[in-house]
């Protein structure tokens, strides 16, 4: 068990953690404004193949990130735009844009790389791992956190960026006010369309950088459907954290440690396919001793449809 | 004749959606270069080209219609089943392990096989109904997870306890179905095989429950509006089990019917890699959750991928190409489902239901 959990462990959940917790963190951003983004893995998926595009065309790994950025805005875009222009409905809307990402990453993976599957390039430069100096020898906390990108410590900004914002600011309040209450916000002159397009395009941003992550913080490449589901462990991981901040981190860190640990249990002499099961496995687990829970408790009245949703 | 009237104008969104669909398609081929005629010409050469081509997309279409069927009678009860995928795969294994070891005649092992494979789909789906029911998990949720759950369960499965050993090329594989339980070709050495014509009863016998009979009639009243169908004393939680037991068995039958039809043993990522599940979907978005014109859709997403296959061979244009049609395909019907939504309760909450 020592080789198990080891303080590689701890370092690979919080790399692990990083995209889970920056989509989660986006969704529970929409849904606080009354939208259920579903679309996260399609968010990711694009995110993660706009940054190995931009890494492989310009070499720069700002630009990079921001062509990631740029890729899920893009697809957020449509999103906001037919759910609250158009009151599309959510699901609908995000399985398509999940299906288009997988459809549009596949076919550029074709087209412009000439490759099927996986895009690898020698010349492809991974994000840079930042020393922490004295930070770094703080027991514990300190190898887990040394050595992470840029993107992995702007996670967990974001984390306390959220905080503040929801239970601190005006601005917060309000947009929890369109999701509590479309109509009522309105009648006090909210602008609640912007409120939400403004959530919808920042979860677009933070998966862009969840996917840069994916694909550039810890493989340096793009492989078909690598998300693999991530976007909808991260959909839970905000269920389970009820969309705060705090509660998604935690959430979010029980995941990245069942992924870190089906990457480390595959050096024992487990199945591979029984150590992938496990991460969703857990989940389900998870949301199920939540649930269990959350029954005891009197339910909270008074959300609008999507909230509503989880109730049905 | 009226009734005929109101039916085909409820075609034109979709109509609409496959030319706005079919135009990005031809933007995306502009960008690439390519001529969009030729490109056109040829994806409808590959996919109704000639016997063996149709042939080839009907055989491509049947495991989607069943597919779209069990997603349709989700969707007629107001909820998605988007596990579709995870129960194509398990009553898939569970009819190749009924065919394979269960002895006796061929035809007894073929009834067996399918019976299993509706079963163990139904029952997988029904699993996530109950932790809906029951725990009040979001069945969005569990259905997604579930589907990955069994997508490495299955992969074990046949990695390890019913590996094929005798197999070259390290294909983790159950060993073939005997000959005698095969799903009879269609035509000789075509691709379309028998499962299609239990696509189509099964398309007819669906239209039949949700126009004729009590059970449909309850599961419609559910979807379009909750709160009536409980106050008209619909009990919620029966019908709800039925239909996904209804909706994962059907989708069970799919991947049974691919596995009986046309691999003739369970070959690991040989039913998730051509999606057939989530074209399942798409084609009952694009039917408008109908029986017969999600059929109708499924066929015509099949023939788009066949089609594509072609175009691939004859141009430059990969065949991926598809899947964007689609996708922004569905991206026009969402705008269209929610119009003919809101003005069927124009001015009123949803009341939970999720279409």
């Amino acid at each position: 068990m020592d080789l198990l959990f080891d303080v590689n462990l701890l370092n690979a959940t919080i790399r692990m953690v990083t995209p889970i917790l920056l989509a989660a963190l986006g969704a529970s951003l929409c849904l606080r404004a009354g939208l259920f983004n579903m679309s996260l893995e399609g968010l990711l998926l694009v995110g993660a193949f706009g940054a190995v595009l931009g890494n492989y065309v310009t070499q720069n790994l700002w630009l990079a990130g921001l062509i990631a950025i740029g890729f899920s805005l893009a697809f957020s875009l449509v999103f906001g735009y037919l759910t609250i222009f158009w009151r599309a409905n959510e699901i609908v809307v995000a399985v398509a844009l999940n299906l288009m990402a997988t459809g549009l990453t596949t076919f550029l993976l074709r087209s412009i790389f000439d490759v099927k599957g996986a895009f690898y390039d020698k010349d492809m430069i991974g994000l840079p791992h930042v020393d922490i100096g004295m930070l770094g020898r703080i027991p514990i906390l300190g190898p887990m956190f040394n050595g992470q990108t840029w993107i992995v410590y702007f996670a967990f900004l974001t984390v306390i960026l959220l905080y503040v914002y929801y239970y601190k600011t005006v601005s917060g309040f309000r947009l929890q006010a369109v999701g509590e209450h479309y109509l009522a916000a309105q009648s006090i002159g909210i602008r609640v369309r912007a409120y939400q397009f403004a959530a919808v395009l920042i979860c677009g941003v933070l998966c862009g950088l969840a996917g840069a992550q994916l694909s550039l913080g810890q493989v340096t490449m793009f492989t078909e459907g690598m998300t693999s589901g991530r976007g909808f462990i991260a959909l839970v991981a905000m269920m389970l954290g009820k969309s705060g901040p705090l509660g998604i981190l935690a959430a979010s860190l029980l995941f990245g440690f069942m992924d870190a640990l089906s990457v480390q249990l595959q050096g024992f002499a487990i199945p591979a396919h029984i150590t992938l099961l496990l991460p969703y496995l857990m989940t389900l687990v998870a949301l199920f001793l939540y649930q269990l829970n959350q029954s005891k408790r009197t339910r909270r009245a008074g959300h609008r449809s999507s909230l509503n949703e989880w109730n049905t | 004749m009226n009734q005929l009237k109101t039916s085909l104008f409820s075609l034109v969104p979709a109509l609409i959606a496959i030319v706005l669909g079919l135009l990005v398609g031809a933007v995306v081929i502009l960008a690439t270069g390519a001529s969009v005629s030729e490109a056109y010409a040829a994806m409808w050469q590959g996919a109704f080209g000639s016997l063996y081509a149709f042939a080839t997309t009907l055989g491509r279409a049947t495991p989607i219609i069943l597919i779209a069927l069990a997603v349709a009678v989700g969707f007629r009860a107001g909820f998605f089943n988007l596990g579709g995928e995870g129960q194509m795969l398990l009553g898939a294994l569970a009819g190749a392990l009924t065919a394979i070891y269960l002895p006796g005649p061929g035809l007894l092992k073929l009834t067996a096989a399918l019976l299993a494979g509706f079963l163990v789909g139904g029952l997988y789906a029904l699993l996530a109904a109950w932790l809906e029911i029951r725990f009040r998990m979001n069945l969005l949720i569990t259905t997604l997870l579930l589907n990955y759950i069994a997508i490495y369960f299955t992969g074990y499965l046949v990695r390890e306890p019913f590996y094929d050993d005798s197999a070259t090329g390290g294909l983790s594989q159950t060993v073939m179905i005997d000959k005698s339980a095969w799903l009879p070709k269609l035509f000789a050495g075509m691709s379309v095989h028998a499962g299609l014509l239990i696509a189509v009863l099964a398309t007819l016998m669906l239209a039949f429950v949700f126009r004729k009979t009590v059970i449909g009639y309850e599961l419609n009243m559910l979807g379009k509006n909750a709160s009536f169908a409980a106050y008209g004393g619909i009990d919620r939680i029966r019908v709800m089990m039925y239909a996904m037991l209804l909706s994962g068995g059907l989708a069970g039958l799919a991947g049974t019917g691919e596995v009986l039809g046309s691999q003739y043993r369970f070959i690991e990522g040989g039913l998730t890699e051509p999606n057939y599940a989530w074209t399942g979907l798409m084609a009952t978005l694009l039917g408008n959750s109908h029986p017969l014109g999600s059929a109708v859709a499924a066929i015509f997403l099949a023939a788009l991928q066949t089609g594509a296959r072609g175009m691939e061979r004859n141009t430059d244009i990969p065949l991926e190409i598809s899947g964007i049609i689609q996708a922004s395909l569905i991206l026009f019907v969402s705008v269209k489902i929610t119009c003919s939504f809101v003005k069927r309760r124009k001015g009123k909450q949803a009341d939970g239901s999720v279409v």
